[in-house]
């Protein structure tokens, strides 16, 4: 499966990621509605961590045998079988945060339920494609650029 | 092969689906007395409170158990099992078995209350057929008692708020929800609960109920005072089913006893897993109850790996819980109630978060997360690797993130090993 692959190397921590991720995952798709005036509020799945000096984008893994779905008490979390992307069922979350509890990498997120990344369905992901400096990839695991 | 789960649960479905990947061709029969295919327990206090539609309590999609070819019987209650025949019996039916796995769970302990017992409008709330009973009774004008302040009896009495006129939660303890929070953070959270309109009598229980035919009208506590009640929920707590085990001649001490890695019972084709068994914690090596999902789940799964002769075992064993109350978050790991000198503490609080981390020489052994839970993950896998704090970068008391390790492990974790 393909994944996004973050470069610490290149990484300004510009956090424009934050930016489009938070705006693709809103009801509006535009980033000031996003920011603004929805509610709920849509929330980033990836977050930059660091400093100006040292940073990092940090979303899904998307484990081969994820803790958090292991975890998860209602059913709410599955790894697709086919494209192997983790994800919620936002009908069935009840916002009880194990699968935070539980994620070894840091990147569930919390609003009124569990959030975290889809990786955009599959398609490029917003992050990756507006990352400016290209420290954000989106490869298949195990390949090459 | 001929593979029979008792109970279908957290631990019993973990058992089936880990059987299935490793034995592609037996026959696996999961059968649970409930009349419902497998689905989320921890979701019907969000029923009651209809956050949550039922058709969206499964644990699995219908087709799963098509694909898995794994039989689920329901309205079964197993009565005795006979290991010299190898059978299950569940009333006149009998179902043989290779291979066994208890999954039997918990069921409520009720301490014995004058005229209680039978009443119809007394009710437990620990499966959807009880909560359906309770979502009958809970209307605009219900006054709910709810005896028992711990996971299930809070979890009720959030739900019934929503509904009910008024809930009150009698506790014997001094604090709320003692199993899951210290002294500290449980007045915190109460004082959270009480904003919400639940009112609490702590340190008090209910003596005997007066009753106007088969229905309680109020109930009386010991401290003298007197409640109207509608609608009395008994959550005072839980204990292991172990009696199929026990009559069976399996070992039993409270839970079934069982080899902690490969879950298998005294009898070497009977397993059991989840809230039914005794666990052994890694971090003081105590033996528990450790009724909690993401250990029956580890457990089910070992307990599923080994009756096919796969390898997996449960690994490292320690108690994780996340929940919340009208918006408040609570996460805790590890020992939080640990006695002893050896044990150290470090506290970070303001009027609405609190962080209570818990080490043990250079290990952090424990966590109670209050409105502070923000990558409790990365402390939870501190806990559970047994991660030297030295390895660790940066204030440990400030939110987790992978620039706690040193750049070479942060890649790792992030890429898993791949060049980028």
């Amino acid at each position: 499966m393909k994944k996004v692959f973050a470069r610490e190397e290149l990484c300004v921590n510009c956090r424009l990621c934050e930016v489009y991720c938070k705006t693709n995952h809103s009801k509006s798709k535009d980033i000031i509605k996003a920011y603004k005036t929805e509610n709920p509020a849509p929330v980033s799945r990836i977050s930059v961590y660091g400093d100006k000096m040292l940073s990092v984008a940090v979303n899904c893994r998307h484990c081969d045998d994820p803790a958090c779905v292991r975890a998860c008490i209602t059913g709410a979390m599955t790894k697709d079988k086919k494209t192997g992307i983790v994800s919620v069922n936002e009908n069935k979350c009840i916002g009880c945060m194990t699968c935070l509890a539980v994620c070894p990498v840091g990147c569930i997120k919390t609003g009124n339920i569990a959030f975290k990344c889809d990786l955009c369905g599959g398609e490029e992901p917003a992050c990756v494609k507006n990352c400016p400096n290209r420290a954000l990839l989106w490869l298949e695991t195990g390949g090459s650029e | 092969m001929n593979y029979i789960i008792i109970g279908a649960s957290a631990a019993g479905l973990a058992a089936a689906q880990e059987i299935r990947k490793t034995d592609k061709s037996g026959t696996v029969t999961l059968i649970t007395e409930e009349s419902y295919m497998p689905y989320s327990r921890p979701s019907i206090s969000y029923f009651l409170k209809g956050k949550v539609k039922e058709s969206d309590m499964f644990l699995r999609k219908p087709n799963f158990y098509k694909e898995n070819k794994i039989d689920v019987v329901t309205d079964t209650k197993v009565t005795s099992i006979d290991t010299e025949k190898k059978i299950v019996k569940a009333g006149r039916k009998s179902y043989p078995y290779d291979k066994l796995c208890l999954c039997t769970g918990s069921v409520p302990f009720i301490p014995p209350m004058e005229n209680v017992k039978g009443k119809s409008n007394a009710l437990t709330f620990l499966d959807l057929r009880a909560t359906k009973a309770v979502k009958k009774l809970a209307n605009d004008k219900t006054r709910a008692v709810v005896i028992g302040a711990g996971l299930i009896g809070m979890k009720a009495a959030e739900g019934l708020v929503k509904v009910c006129r008024s809930v009150d939660v009698v506790e014997l303890a001094p604090r709320v929800l003692p199993s899951i929070l210290d002294s500290n953070s449980s007045k915190l959270v109460k004082k959270h609960l009480e904003d919400n309109k639940i009112n609490f009598h702590l340190e008090n229980t209910v003596v005997k109920a007066e009753s106007k035919g088969d229905k309680i009208t109020s109930v009386l506590l010991k401290s003298g005072k007197k409640l109207p009640c509608d609608l009395l929920i008994l959550a005072v707590g839980v204990r292991p089913q172990s009696e199929l085990a026990e009559k069976a001649g399996l070992e039993v001490n409270r839970g079934i006893i069982t080899d902690t890695q490969t879950m298998q019972t005294s009898n070497k084709d009977i397993y059991a897993a989840g809230d039914c068994t005794v666990s052994v914690d890694m971090l003081d090596h105590s033996k528990k109850i450790i009724a909690l999902w993401p250990n029956a789940v580890q457990q089910g799964t070992a307990a599923g790996s080994q009756m096919a002769g796969g390898e997996i075992t449960t690994g490292n064993t320690y108690s994780v819980n996340a929940i919340d109350f009208f918006g408040l978050r609570i996460c805790t790991c590890g020992l939080i109630n640990a006695q002893g000198d050896q044990y150290k503490d470090k506290i970070k609080k303001d009027s609405d978060s609190y962080k209570r981390l818990i080490f043990e020489g250079d290990r952090l052994v424990g966590f109670v997360l209050i409105n502070s839970s923000q990558n409790a993950g990365i402390y939870t896998s501190l806990i559970s690797n047994k991660v030297p704090l030295n390895f660790i970068q940066g204030d440990i008391m400030d939110t987790p993130s992978l620039f706690m390790f040193d750049k070479d492990i942060r890649k790792f974790k992030l890429t898993g090993g791949m060049q980028v």
